[in-house]
């Protein structure tokens, strides 16, 4: 058998994976970045000096035979794998676990904004757009948050404050956000402009106009760094359950999983979604089938930089209580997120969570062990990559393979019904 | 087919394990008899060991000044007590609260103090520090005012007045060391700053006030690159700064900088450093660098940690260091402070000793100046 013939069955059994397979595929997938994860430890472990080991394989010893080998490492991996997913949950293995610890905060609060960033660059990524410009859209709706609720927060104190000022803020984090989105996507329907090319200029622009804008006009005169002046508490999301240092809240968090609801009800179930939908998949196709690809294009650009801004806007409420230039990367990191969850908005909650886990996960390690963070980067990456590959390869599996492989026995295996979008567009297609 | 791949993986496998073996580095001591030694021993310990977090800034170790300069006062710290550190590198400004709070929580070890290095910990350490209020903190650069902090700030615009001078003093004469000369026909100087901020602005206050100290008619130009660790911006900033006829740039741009230094070494022109002596950490380009001001953040985490092993822990104050108490200098280039002219040198000696003794007041912003 030929290499083309194996590679093209290999891809058709994951084209025809059930969503039971898939599960398993990831887990799988998982485990295996572990094993290699180990490894690279160990290795690392070998390269580096240390005094005392933390790690050492030796042969068995059965019977009290003397023993043949031993090597001492300076990384321990399974403390390293221990701390980086259980350790991102505070231990809930241990006995006395109180699920509302400070490392489980962390992970919530990651997962939180990146669920925003994540569904910002899955919707454009479904209208067939690649939104790279995510950064930028969070970044002005962040700053823009931070100005108009300052702004706000003098008129209405207490409880009140807070129900009239979180929305507040998030409307005008979504309203920024969207029109900084909606820029590229004029761009991409009007003057044909590549919108990568477009989105990763703005975020330059964002970043710099937004610097400029907080050190000259909008700086706190009593801090030494590049911020607003901090929110009152009251205009903030309230942290409920969580202390209030942990700087999340479980609001934003629903607030999060209802806006991957609704962005799935928005793909599946509107007329608006169908057309996005359609214009991702086959654009000459939708627009002769009476989709106005222009206007598509924008809207879903303009949707998906309000996701972003909403994202900056709980960036604000929640985790900061400021603005502050130096923004980290969520914008990026949601490319990663909505390639992780195939452009699924229900997937993309669960592969926030995922990487909320790993990067909240990556500071315990560094607490609990002496490996250093460029190591669990490594790591990381690879972890993302094992888990995102089969999903890679299906969506490519579909594009490469004749329809006639691709289609028909999968659809009659799944029904063709699985509550998820992405199985969903074989039914739509011609 | 088969029999094949298996082959393959049992020689990668092979190698992968001669590989590992054939490395030279791994623990000096393995254990002899084989008991594995336990790792977290280092950090346990004795109970009079004193255990000592650190949470550096971003940007992380390896930035060949701050965090390095810092840690430089973790290592001093070490061979001089009895002492397990435990070290933290956030990679953005929303873990600082984060690993602030582990060291503050953690019970085994329960750590003695927690150095947090940079100024933006300051929000985050002024609510850490009210929730953990037994919990012993340093912070550098930045001010917090709870009783179980100890804040270090440093006079920087002083270091930088240094340095102007020396770059004020030289650009208007003919002067030619290294790789590098001045044209005594043009009169200008630059500076080079990182992300441009209140503590940033400092050194450009207190160098634009040294150069017009040596001489009114030398002229300053200024640019911010906008980030603290892209090599080609400085470089860019450099070249056109040099091209537009600056003999001498001066930089606080932490990594940014080394792009100043390159631009120097192509042009024929000279630079400064910045944070530590740069013509040691980089060496590569010590023929262009004139001096450099050196920030003693080592002696200030040095301090602290000497001063919660002895138990005499000062929380609540802010300590300011400036020229007066060796917390800021100048040190000339390893290869090029030979050949500065000892009249120049006199006369930043008469102003370093002007500044400790008040007599000349260096602004900390540039407008001001």
């Amino acid at each position: 058998m030929s290499v083309r013939d194996r590679a093209r069955r290999a891809l058709q059994r994951l084209v025809e994976a059930s969503a039971t397979e898939r599960a398993l595929i990831s887990l799988a997938s998982l485990a295996a970045s572990i094993l290699v994860g180990a490894g690279i430890v160990l290795v690392a472990g070998r390269t580096a000096t240390c005094e005392e080991a933390a790690f050492v394989l030796a042969t068995p010893r059965p019977f009290g035979v003397p023993e043949l080998a031993s090597a001492g490492f300076c990384y321990d991996p399974v403390a390293v794998f221990d701390r980086l997913f259980l350790g991102a949950l505070g231990d809930p293995a241990s006995p006395g676990w109180d699920p509302l610890n400070g490392r489980m905060a962390t992970t919530l609060r990651e997962t939180a904004v990146l669920v925003f960033t994540g569904l910002s660059v899955a919707l454009a990524f479904r209208a067939g757009v690649f939104n790279i410009g995510t950064q930028g859209q969070l970044v002005v709706g962040a700053l823009a948050t931070a100005v108009a609720v300052l702004w706000a927060a003098t008129f209405v104190a207490g409880v009140v404050g807070t129900v009239v000022l979180v929305p507040f803020g998030v409307l005008v984090g979504a309203a920024f956000g969207g029109l900084y989105g909606a820029i590229p996507g004029a761009l991409k329907a009007y003057a044909d402009a590549n919108e990568v090319v477009t989105t990763i200029m703005l975020n330059f622009i964002a970043s710099g106009v937004a610097l400029y804008l907080v050190r000259s006009v909008f700086k706190d005169p009593a801090s030494p760094a590049n911020q607003t002046i901090p929110l009152p508490d009251h205009a903030l999301f309230p942290p409920l359950l969580f202390a209030p240092q942990f700087g999340v809240s479980i609001l934003a968090l629903l607030f999060g999983l209802l806006a991957a609801g609704g962005v799935f009800v928005l793909l599946r179930r509107t007329v608006f979604g169908y057309d996005l939908r359609a214009s991702g998949l086959q654009p000459a196709a939708a627009e002769y089938g009476g989709v106005d690809a222009r206007r598509t294009v924008v809207a879903s650009m303009t949707l998906s930089g309000a996701l972003g801004g909403i994202g900056g806007a709980v960036y604000v409420l929640m985790v900061l209580g400021k603005f502050q230039t130096d923004v980290p990367a969520y914008g990026f990191d949601g490319i990663t997120v909505a390639i992780l969850a195939g452009n699924n908005p229900l997937g993309v909650a669960l592969a926030a969570f995922l990487f909320g886990v790993l990067k909240s996960g990556t500071t315990v390690v560094q607490f609990a062990t002496d490996v250093p963070p460029q190591l669990v980067g490594v790591l990381r990456g690879l972890i993302i990559l094992f888990v995102a590959m089969p999903e890679f390869f299906r969506l490519l599996g579909r594009r490469v393979l004749p329809r006639n492989r691709a289609g028909g026995d999968a659809v009659a295996a799944d029904g063709g019904s699985e509550p998820d979008g992405t199985d969903s567009r074989r039914g739509e297609e011609p | 087919m088969e029999g094949t791949r298996r082959r393959f993986l049992a020689r990668v496998g092979a190698a992968g394990v001669v590989g590992v073996a054939g490395c030279t580095g791994g623990p000096s001591d393995t254990g002899g008899d084989g008991t594995p030694t336990d790792g977290t021993d280092t950090r346990t310990g004795a109970d009079d060991e004193t255990a000592v977090g650190m949470v550096y800034a971003t940007g992380g170790l390896g930035d060949g000044s701050f965090n390095d300069q810092a840690q430089q006062g973790l290592f001093e710290a070490e061979s001089a007590f009895e002492i397990a550190s435990q070290e933290a590198q956030p990679e953005a400004v929303g873990e600082f609260g984060s690993f602030q709070r582990q060291f503050a929580e953690s019970t085994d070890p329960d750590y003695d103090l927690v150095c947090c290095i940079g100024f933006l910990q300051t929000d985050a350490l002024t609510s850490t520090a009210s929730n953990y209020p037994d919990q012993q903190f340093m912070l550098v650069d930045g001010v917090v005012d709870t009783p179980n902090v100890s804040s270090y700030v440093f006079a920087e615009e002083e270091g930088s007045f240094l340095v102007g001078q020396l770059a004020g003093s030289l650009t208007t004469g003919e002067f030619a060391a290294g790789a590098g000369g001045t044209d005594p026909e043009s009169t200008t100087v630059g500076f080079v700053g990182g992300v441009e901020s209140d503590l940033i602005r400092k050194f450009e206050a207190g160098f634009t006030a040294g150069v017009e100290h040596a001489d009114e008619d030398v002229g300053v130009v200024t640019n911010y690159v906008g980030d603290f660790n892209e090599p080609s911006g400085g470089k860019e900033a450099a070249l056109s700064m040099f091209d537009g006829g600056a003999d001498i740039v001066y930089h606080a741009a932490g990594n940014t900088g080394t792009g100043v230094f390159q631009a120097a070494q192509e042009r024929g022109r000279f630079a400064i450093g910045v944070d530590r002596d740069q013509s040691l950490t980089k060496e590569s380009y010590a023929d262009v660098i004139l001096a450099s001001t050196v920030k003693r953040v080592d002696t200030a985490v040095y301090d602290a940690i000497e001063a919660a092993v002895e138990g005499v822990f000062d929380g609540g104050a802010v300590v300011s260091l400036g020229l007066e108490q060796d917390g800021v200098d100048v040190v000339y280039g390893q290869q090029l402070g030979a050949e500065v002219g000892a009249d120049v040198k006199d006369a930043i000696a008469t102003s370093r000793r002007a500044i400790v003794d008040g007599d000349i007041s260096v602004p900390t912003d540039p407008d001001d100046a």
